[in-house]
């Protein structure tokens, strides 16, 4: 008994018997699809409901959505969203946001915010790589909101429908608030 | 309609019984139903209504069903019958509210997300409420906003039309500045006529407005209600002491808005006589002063490149080493302290013991010099009373009101509603003494229109009137028969006919008013700078007193004197005895057993009797260098009295000037060491009244910048002469205060006053009744227009100047205000130069027609120094309470 153990220790040793059965389950995987991904040059396909980065968005024609509402500031369970309303001095009846901070770091990513928005000018994104060495820049001002925005308006749009937040045509008009056309009217002929 | 306070305050009313919901209620006949139901607790939705005036019965909110009836009822504009049985409850009548919410949202636009009330709204309330979720018929107003007026924008797309903006500017202000106008097809309110809103800017059309249709110019987008701090305070502006909530985001004052509110819609109208919780314009409009970017920051300190900022320590170091070495120089003797009456009770408390126990002077004084003293002075004299001698409940059910010198509704327009108020609704007589045509007088029944400055005389006429009439009342006048004797000798040094030419007003008309005032079984005086801050004002309060005790109107319950204070703590710096003559309490201060008293409480010795000088001598004894160091906490002579009287030659003597203000003042420039200090927003602490309530500061804020209360910085500087108060904190102060004056913080609940007549009428009186019963002899040569020092309703002292949003209602506009009559005669027209010439001065302005003003007399408000009109004041002094007199001044007026 102790013979043939020994037997059998000494042939393993003597043919890397281990070594094989290693690079067999190598030699198997070369024939499977990869598992992992290599991630800076290949890039998961995420889904269009994802929550990543926060943007704000503009209407189709350039013009700012965000009517300073402050709903979604309400809304904020981490309280990292700060708006700072304003009069739109040229047009003096519009209400807009001077400035616009959502503190990322503080984020928990729940999308409330979006949810309140009652223009739908907040969106979430596929965006996730704001990694960076100076913590100073994870505070999004409205500049840099606008411009995640722009970057990837398909995106959070994508995000809008995938949440049912935003349906085509004038469905989502009816309950959205909109500055009535008729009044801007009114007011230049006024004028 | 709804509950009107019966006329006769005395008259009873039936009690009824009715039903609601199955309970027996009693109510007063002739009530609204709504008010019965409001009044057991059950909550009924209405929009429309508010308790402070008439219901309206526009919004078709409060229905109930009646038994008898098939439809439902409006409850708010129905009466209140005996045997009536009501339901409010059921399923019945839910729908049907929803029905009227509906009603209201189909024309209303959904723009929640932008709206200024969006969260503090009650048409969202009640849709919410009702569950309305789904509109048929929307449609959309499309009105233009109306952005004319400088403070308040209209935007009638939100409107319901519940008209409670209107019904308070008419049945509460009395102003009657906003209207129902049918435009493009809606009713939509409007300024009069549709103009540009101009009226008093009170904003309680804002604060009663239950949706966002009338919105606040200063804050408009700039919060949602939800994100504000609010902190409940008493606003500093005037003596009237009204409680505001002062509303922050961060370190800045988004708005300031009151106890009157939509939402506080359930009350008994009646209890409006202690005030309707609203506020004027300064208290509403005036607060950016409080987080102003010329607010002080740092402490200051002179050297020879100007003022440099310092650390606090060096600065007090440097400060308390002075008054250190002045007082070991030249003695305790040679150090002075004025105070402003605009700080709390607790701040003038720590400084009058600062200079009395700390540095061992007497010369303390305080802004209430300025005219208020006059008033307590003769009522502590006569009476033995420290304060206004009635409530305003009083003042608002008096049969007749005597008004003299005191433009209410511009000095002090909330206390001001209660006399509009008794004169409306309870229809008091209302005397009106003054030299213009003032709003109060417009809604008086005898306005009397005087010479400038002929005020006191019209009193002695009174009194002498009331003498001749036989109007003396023989029970109170019978106690004290020498005191009428002498009275009435005194008297007959005046004669009618003389009081007539010098005030120009017929002698009839001086009988009328001596007979309304004596004769009603309530009378009141309200007494304001036309008496107190006018040469001889010392002598014409005690006109007034000798005619209230003539008439029976000193002691009767219901009766009394009483005046409205400009600053807002002007009675607790006297009553926490700032002021040489008195001690805490207004205990006099020569007396031994109240020093004893003091002394035992501070541990210390208090400084030896005789040697106090006042705001007048403490300023003459610095041009006479017997006054080495002067520490001024927010007052600003420089900017106050005439250059005449040369307050900067004063102070340029001083070896040290030590200033603490919020703003850099003009005074405060001449300093060596200035001290930043908290506003009243920023401090804790009480305030009193001018009815004697004792209310609470609270800070809004945290102190800007460096700054810190006031008594902070007295008692660094007591530490730093090495003898400290030991105070940390506000209460340590409260707790002394309370040893000191048991009682004397009243949480707003002053007790009674009592008026002792025995010592002054039974022993003092003959002695001195002669002196004030002379009239003044008119010179020949005298310059033909009388030129007043006016204070406006948008401002208070200089303090409103630094608040933005009252310069831009009103701004300096550098020009005289004159009467049309003379205009015409002179050949000008408003914008023109002229040059104002005076006996000490001449300047150009510009002239601007007024109609309030009558021929001779012209005005300018004294809130400015651009151009410095002051300056061309002549100064007298009272000699009885040294009140420095410069309001009035005669002056001949010439196109420039």
């Amino acid at each position: 008994m102790n013979n043939t153990m020994t037997s059998k220790k000494f042939f393993n040793a003597v043919l890397f018997r281990e070594i094989w059965e290693a690079m067999k389950v190598t030699f198997r995987h070369m024939f499977h699809k990869p598992m992992t991904f290599q991630y800076p040059r290949e890039k998961r396909t995420i889904p269009d409901a994802h929550r990543g980065a926060l943007c704000l968005l503009r209407y189709d024609d350039g013009k700012e959505r965000c009517v300073g509402c402050d709903l979604c500031e309400a809304a904020c369970p981490s309280r990292c969203i700060k708006v700072i309303s304003e009069e739109d001095k040229s047009l003096p009846l519009e209400r807009y946001a001077s400035e616009f901070f959502i503190d990322i770091t503080k984020c928990v990513f729940c999308g409330y915010c979006v949810e309140a928005c009652p223009v739908n000018a907040l969106a979430m994104t596929k965006m996730y790589e704001f990694s960076t060495h100076d913590k100073r820049t994870l505070l999004f001002d409205k500049d840099r909101l606008y411009d995640i925005g722009d970057r990837h308006l398909a995106d959070a749009k994508k995000y809008l429908y995938a949440h049912n937040l935003e349906t085509e045509g004038d469905e989502s008009r009816a309950y959205r608030y909109h500055f009535p056309d008729s009044i801007k009217t009114v007011q230049s002929s006024t004028e | 309609m709804g509950l009107k306070p019966v006329t006769t305050p005395d008259a009873e009313t039936v009690t009824i019984e009715l039903s609601l919901d199955g309970e027996t209620v009693q109510a007063k006949e002739g009530v609204s139903l709504y008010d019965v139901i409001a009044s057991t607790g059950k909550i009924v939705p209405a929009m429309c209504y508010h308790y402070t005036f008439d219901p309206f019965g526009s919004c078709g909110m409060c229905l109930v069903i009646q038994e008898g009836k098939k439809a439902p009822v409006r409850s708010c504009t129905a009466k209140a019958t005996a045997g009536m049985v009501i339901r409010t409850e059921g399923e019945d009548l839910f729908l049907a509210r929803k029905k009227g919410v509906e009603k209201h949202l189909s024309v209303h636009p959904l723009d929640c997300p932008v709206c200024d009330a969006d969260g503090h709204c009650e048409l969202q309330d009640m849709a919410f409420q009702h569950g309305v979720t789904q509109l048929d018929n929307a449609k959309q107003k499309n009105i233009p906003e109306d952005t004319r007026s400088l403070v308040l924008d209209f935007n009638m797309n939100r409107c319901i039309a519940c008209g409670e903006c209107i019904n308070i500017c008419k049945d509460v202000q009395r102003i009657d500045a906003l209207q129902f106008m049918k435009k493009g097809g809606f009713n939509q309110v409007v300024a009069k006529g549709d103009q540009t809103l101009d009226c008093e800017f009170c904003g309680d059309c804002l604060a009663v407005c239950p949706v966002g249709a009338i919105t606040n110019k200063y804050s408009k987008y700039a919060y949602k209600p939800w994100q504000l701090k609010k902190t409940t305070t008493t606003c500093n502006y005037c003596g009237d002491g009204c409680q505001i909530y002062i509303e922050t985001k961060d370190t800045e004052v988004v708005r300031v808005t009151s106890p009157l509110s939509w939402k506080n819609k359930w009350g008994d109208r009646t209890d409006t006589v202690n005030g309707h919780d609203g506020l004027c314009v300064r208290g509403r409009f005036g607060f950016q002063y409080i987080d102003s970017s010329a607010r002080l920051k740092t402490p200051l300190v002179k050297t020879d490149s100007g003022l440099q900022e310092t650390p606090w320590i060096d600065a007090l170091d440097l400060a308390a080493g002075r008054l250190a070495y002045v007082k070991a120089q030249f003695g305790a003797q040679a150090i002075a302290g004025l105070i402003t009456a605009r700080c709390s009770n607790e701040d003038l408390y720590v400084f009058q013991k600062f200079m009395r126990h700390a540095i061992g002077t007497n010369h303390v004084d305080s802004s209430a010099r300025y005219g208020h003293i006059n008033f307590v002075r003769a009522l502590t004299h006569t009476v033995g009373v420290t304060r206004t001698m009635n409530t305003s409940e009083e003042i608002n059910k008096a049969k007749a009101i005597l008004i003299v010198g005191a433009n209410i509704t511009e000095t002090n327009p909330v206390a001001s509603l209660r006399v509009k108020a008794a004169l409306s609704v309870y229809k008091a007589q209302t005397i009106v003494v003054d030299s213009a045509q003032t709003n109060i007088a417009k809604l008086a029944s005898h306005p009397i229109m005087v010479n400038p400055g002929t005020e006191g005389v019209y009193v002695q006429g009174l009194v002498k009137s009331v003498i001749e009439q036989d109007l003396i009342d023989e029970e109170t006048t019978g106690i004290y028969p020498q005191a009428l004797a002498a009275l009435k000798q005194a008297a007959n040094e005046v004669s009618l006919e003389t009081v007539s030419t010098l005030t120009g007003v017929d002698i009839d008309q001086i009988h009328e008013t001596a007979k309304i005032f004596a004769e009603a079984s309530r009378s009141v005086i309200i007494c304001g700078e036309g008496v107190l801050r006018q040469f001889g004002g010392y002598h014409h309060m005690l006109n007034l007193v000798d005619l209230a005790w003539l008439t029976g109107k000193l002691d009767r319950k219901g009766c009394g004197i009483n005046t409205y204070t400009e600053e807002a703590n002007e009675q607790g710096a006297l009553d926490m005895g700032v002021a040489p003559e008195f001690l805490p309490g207004q205990m006099p201060f020569e007396d031994t057993a109240a020093r004893e008293k003091i002394a035992q409480a501070w541990g210390g010795a208090l400084p030896a009797t005789g040697q106090g000088s006042h705001l007048m001598e403490i300023l003459d004894r610095c041009r006479k260098r017997e006054i080495k160091a002067l520490y001024l906490v927010g007052e600003n002579p420089l900017e106050t009295l005439p250059a005449s009287y040369d307050v900067k030659g004063a102070l340029s003597h001083l070896e040290v000037l030590i200033c603490q203000d919020p703003f850099l003042t003009e005074t405060a420039k001449l300093a060596h060491v200035i001290f930043p200090v908290s506003t009243f927003a920023e401090k804790d602490g009480t305030v009193t009244n001018q009815e004697g309530k004792v209310q609470f500061l609270r800070p809004a804020l945290d102190s800007l910048g460096e700054s810190v209360l006031d008594w902070h910085v007295m008692a660094g500087i007591a530490n730093g002469l090495g003898s400290p108060m030991g105070y940390d904190t506000t209460q340590d102060i409260q707790q002394e205060i309370r040893k000191v004056l048991p009682g004397y913080y009243n949480l707003g609940r002053p007790s009674p006053i009592e008026p002792q007549l025995g010592q002054y009428f039974g022993k003092d009186f003959d002695r001195s009744v002669g002196e004030r019963y002379r009239l003044p002899r008119r010179t020949g040569n005298q310059r033909p227009f009388g030129l007043r020092l006016i204070q406006l309703i948008y401002h208070s002292g200089k303090l409103s100047t630094q608040a933005s949003g009252l310069m831009l209602i009103s701004p300096n506009t550098k020009s005289l205000r004159m009467g049309p009559e003379d205009m015409k005669n002179l050949g000008l027209n408003s914008g023109d130069r002229i040059r104002v010439t005076s006996d000490t001065g001449s300047l150009e302005m510009l002239v601007k027609e007024d109609v309030s003003l009558l021929p001779g007399s012209c005005a300018v408000p004294e809130h400015f120094n651009d151009p410095p009109v002051k300056d061309l004041m002549s100064l007298q002094v009272d000699p009885s309470t040294s009140v420095p007199y410069f309001k009035l001044v005669y002056v001949s007026i010439e196109k420039a």
